[in-house]
């Protein structure tokens, strides 16, 4: 308010009303809006989240916001914030100012915060129907999440012992840590999922009698068929293939595992093979070989540094011949040399070597297994994802399928629309187009171990980081600022388009009339 | 300026003001009165802001606004400071706002009168470089190569910018400083040491004006920042006339003036030996700045 003028002011009074009264908004022609474009991390983001708008909330310490937006698109941030292999990161636009966001450090602190202070869901009184899950694996837990809360009476039926899928039986517990799958499982069950441990679909329950039975089945059995390399001495005893090494060693079991140790294949499974290998009792050399070079192999290149960090023996461009045997001990593995070129691989089979050993991994990829369907006849529609469908993929992906799936599911059921998943083909912001010059206070920065600090470095590509630079250009006072949040105020905007211009994050469009 | 500190309340102006869409001078009066505080009264001289504050009954200042005629800025503030002194009110600050054309013309005499005897008041010249609110009449804070409507094509302003901060450094007042729109934090931290300063204080602002430089309204902002990054108006403080001192820095390496007179319609039709004198008479006011400046080192 302009300050009071008493009647003894000496002075004329002119203005004593707020211009406020005059609506200049009307002026405008064009209106800038809000407009969320594709951020880089997003679109390389395995599962579409909304990366931006969960560190947005950390930034602001709004943890239970974060939880929020994240559930939309990974329930799991917990899971991932451990084993995802993150190209989110590679791909931050910040890398090019200093230095990457740590985007999965702090999906993992919103996980860590879910587990810490989870709250039941509100549930109807009564089950909008029964749903089967075949598999729980990330694909089927995600799934389940998903339809649990949309309000369905969920049970996921395992073959194993252990619930989780590979979560459970492949990935090693020095890279997931149990407690952190056992305190989300157990939040599952407290939301009213039902688990049936130990039982095989297509064996012990057909997969009709679930038809049967529930209003809709998914079937996520992932791909747990090891593939063969048909050389000689593959079926011996001692000769292990990677998922049965790691199953048994993920349930508590001890394979045995004779020193010297040899790891075949380049992928996950055989890092993890020879990671875990080296670590039981009385194994003390582990040799990973793989066929083609250290750049192809298809593992995450991180594993590959920690295994040979450890201690792990690495040898490229072998091609196994033959598993030598004294008797019915493993002695060796006979190997070729090979090479990669455009024409695949070529063999040299006039130099052989000899790898000595006393175990062998085999982990040369897996395939789906279709024996879950039997002999069944097709259903007139079938839901099915993870890595049955896809073939070896990721935990993200798993749960991608996990979450389309239950989108199909209940726009089958409840004729809902389907979720639109982002198009890949929409361009990110790029680096270059981010209006660095206007951010007020920008330093360079290294990563900072406090998840809301270092949440606060994201640059927003594309959607509003709250930055205020638009606020502060404003030359109409045109923008509001609401709880935190910064708000374009019809009544007032011109239409000028500085805060267009000027929005670091390019989180504004022009928008044509008024 | 911290961010989360923002919020409409510390503003010093309202919402609704007359301002054409991206006026660079309602930016640089809402910067400033923010920074001075509530206890404020300003003084304003026929020019945009004239239009921009309002008709009675509304205004968009928060404080007292006396007008007054074209010349007389100085003079006015002289007599509203004292005035209010003879009332007891010590406390109040008093801004004078004026244009280029009731600064550097019609308004000088004035204003060096104001300066002379070091009046206790902060003189803010809002500098969009030519009579704005008439249509666009050349100044003698035009650009040289400029078109305006006293100078329209073939024509062009004649004669090179007055350089208003040597005049006011020669007065030896206690403080003068230049300012613009793009650097908010460094118009708002300048104004806040003028304020703590007493005697006559001198703010030269450079306000882009979209309709008259001929330039797209979202413009401002940008065109601003090119302003300094070319040398074209460099950021800087000079304390009692002698002290000169840099507050942005400008890169060694200035970026070529070309960059920023490319986006505005005024120069548009400037040919190629126009835009060299002009890119000259910038480097040489550049180097002779930075001898001052590096004589008060
Ligand atoms: C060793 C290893 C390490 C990996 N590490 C990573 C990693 O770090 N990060 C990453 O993103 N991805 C990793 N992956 C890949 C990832 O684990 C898989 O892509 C993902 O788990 C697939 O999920 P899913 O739900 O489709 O299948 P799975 O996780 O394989 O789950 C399928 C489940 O179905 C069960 N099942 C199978 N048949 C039946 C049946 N007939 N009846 C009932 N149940 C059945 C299985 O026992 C299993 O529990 C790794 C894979 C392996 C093998
Ligand atoms: C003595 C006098 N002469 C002329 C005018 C007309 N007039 C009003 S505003 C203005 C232009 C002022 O130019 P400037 O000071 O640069 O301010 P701007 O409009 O550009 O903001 C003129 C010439 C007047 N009001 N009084
Ligand atoms: S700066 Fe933020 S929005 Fe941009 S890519 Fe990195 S994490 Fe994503
Ligand atoms: S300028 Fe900042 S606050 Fe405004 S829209 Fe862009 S990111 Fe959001
Ligand atoms: S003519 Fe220029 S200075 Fe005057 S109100 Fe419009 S934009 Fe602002
Ligand atoms: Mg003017």
């Amino acid at each position: 308010m302009p300050p009071e003028l008493t009647k003894e002011t000496e002075y004329y009074q002119c203005g004593t009303e707020p211009s406020t009264a005059n609506k200049t908004g009307e002026w405008r022609f064009l209106t800038p809006e809000k407009g969320r474009k594709l951020s880089p991390c997003r679109q390389s983001c395995l599962l579409e989240g909304e990366i931006p708008l969960w560190l947005e909330a950390v930034k602001k310490d709004k943890w239970k916001e974060a939880w929020q937006i994240m559930s939309l698109y990974n329930p799991f941030p917990a899971l991932t914030g451990h084993v995802c292999f993150h190209p989110c990161i590679e791909n931050c636009n910040r890398g090019q100012l200093d230095q990457e966001i740590d985007i999965q450090a702090i999906e993992r602190a919103i996980g860590e915060w879910r587990l810490a202070n989870y709250e039941r869901l509100v549930k109807l009184k009564e089950a909008k129907g029964r749903i089967a899950i075949v598999g729980s694996g990330p694909a089927g837990l995600s799934c389940a999440y998903y339809l649990n809360e949309a309000g369905y009476a969920v049970t996921v039926y395992e073959r194993s012992k252990l619930i989780g899928g590979m979560l459970a039986l492949g990935i090693p517990d020095y890279r997931l840590p149990r407690k952190v799958l056992q305190k989300e499982l157990a939040l599952l069950q407290e939301e009213g999922i039902k688990f049936v441990a130990g039982c095989t679909i297509g064996k012990d329950l057909k997969l009709t009698e679930l038809y049967d039975q529930y209003l809709q089945v998914f079937v996520a059995t992932g791909a747990w068929f090891s593939r063969k390399s048909a050389i000689p001495g593959e079926e011996s005893r001692g000769v292990w293939n990677a998922l049965d090494f790691l199953s048994m060693i993920n349930s508590g079991q001890v394979p045995a595992a004779t020193d010297p140790v040899v790891v075949i294949g380049g992928g996950n499974a055989a890092v993890d093979s020879a990671r875990s290998a080296l670590r039981m009792n009385g194994v003390n050399n582990v040799t990973l070989i793989y066929r083609r070079s250290k750049v192809e192999m298809p593992a995450d290149p991180q594993e590959v540094e920690a295994a040979e960090r450890e201690g792990v023996e690495l040898i490229f461009n072998a091609l196994p011949r033959k598993i030598e045997k004294k008797g019915e001990v493993i002695r060796a593995v006979l190997l070729d040399h090979c090479k990669t070129s455009l024409e695949g691989l070529t063999v040299d089979c006039s130099r052989a070597f000899r790898k000595n050993c006393g175990t062998v991994i085999m982990a040369i990829g897996q395939e789906a297994d279709l024996s879950v369907f039997g002999n069944m006849e097709k259903p007139t529609t079938l839901f099915a994802g993870g890595d049955l469908i896809s073939g070896p993929a990721t935990v993200p992906e798993a749960i991608r399928s996990g979450r389309l799936a239950a989108a199909g599911i209940r726009a089958k059921i409840e004729g809902l629309p389907e979720t639109e998943p982002v198009s890949a083909e929409e361009n990110p912001v790029l680096f270059s187009e981010l209006n660095l010059k206007s951010k007020i206070n920008l330093e360079l920065q290294q990563r900072q171990a406090d998840p809301s600090a270092e949440a606060g470095r994201c640059l927003g590509c594309g959607s509003c980081t709250s930055c205020g630079i638009c606020y502060i250009f404003c030359p109409d006072l045109a923008v509001d600022q609401i709880d935190g949040r910064y708000q374009l105020n019809p009544d007032y905007c011109k239409g000028c388009g500085i805060c267009v211009k000027e929005c670091p994050s390019q989180a504004l469009i022009m928008k044509g009339g008024r | 300026m911290k961010i989360d500190e923002l919020n409409r309340e510390s503003e010093m102006i309202y919402s609704g003001h007359n301002a054409c869409p991206g006026c660079g001078a309602a930016l640089a009066v809402r910067y400033l009165t923010r920074a001075l505080g509530t206890n404020l009264a300003v003084v304003l001289t026929a020019s945009c802001w004239s239009i921009i504050a309002g008709m009675p009954p509304f205004t968009a200042l928060k404080c007292p606004v006396l007008h007054c005629p074209f010349p007389s800025a100085g003079s006015v503030g002289s007599g509203l400071k004292r005035g209010l002194n003879a009332k007891g009110l010590q406390d109040t600050t008093v801004i004078v706002l004026a244009g280029d054309g009731g600064t550097f013309d019609i308004g000088l005499q004035s204003l060096s009168g104001a300066a002379q005897r070091n009046e206790d008041y902060i003189f803010v010249c809002y500098d969009n470089e030519a009579y704005m609110n008439t249509g666009m009449q050349s100044s003698s804070a035009t650009p040289y190569g400029a078109l305006t409507n006293t100078a329209p094509y073939p024509l062009f302003k004649e004669g090179q910018k007055k350089d208003i901060m040597q005049i006011m450094a020669a007065h030896g007042i206690p403080y003068a400083a230049t300012a613009t729109v793009a650097f908010p934090e460094d118009m708002e931290e300048k104004l806040k040491k003028a304020k703590e300063i007493s005697g006559f204080r001198f703010i030269h602002i450079l306000s882009p004006c979209p309709p008259g430089w001929g330039t797209e309204s979202s413009d401002t902002i940008h065109l601003s920042r090119l302003a300094v990054a070319t040398g074209f108006f460099p950021l800087y403080e000079v304390r009692n006339g002698v002290n000169w001192k840099m507050t942005v820095p400008t890169d060694e390496k200035r970026i070529p003036l070309n960059d920023y007179l490319s986006g505005q319609r005024r120069f548009k039709k400037m040919d190629e030996p126009r835009r060299q004198i002009l890119q000259k008479e910038i480097d040489r006011d550049w180097e002779s700045l930075m001898k001052r400046v590096n004589n008060s080192k």
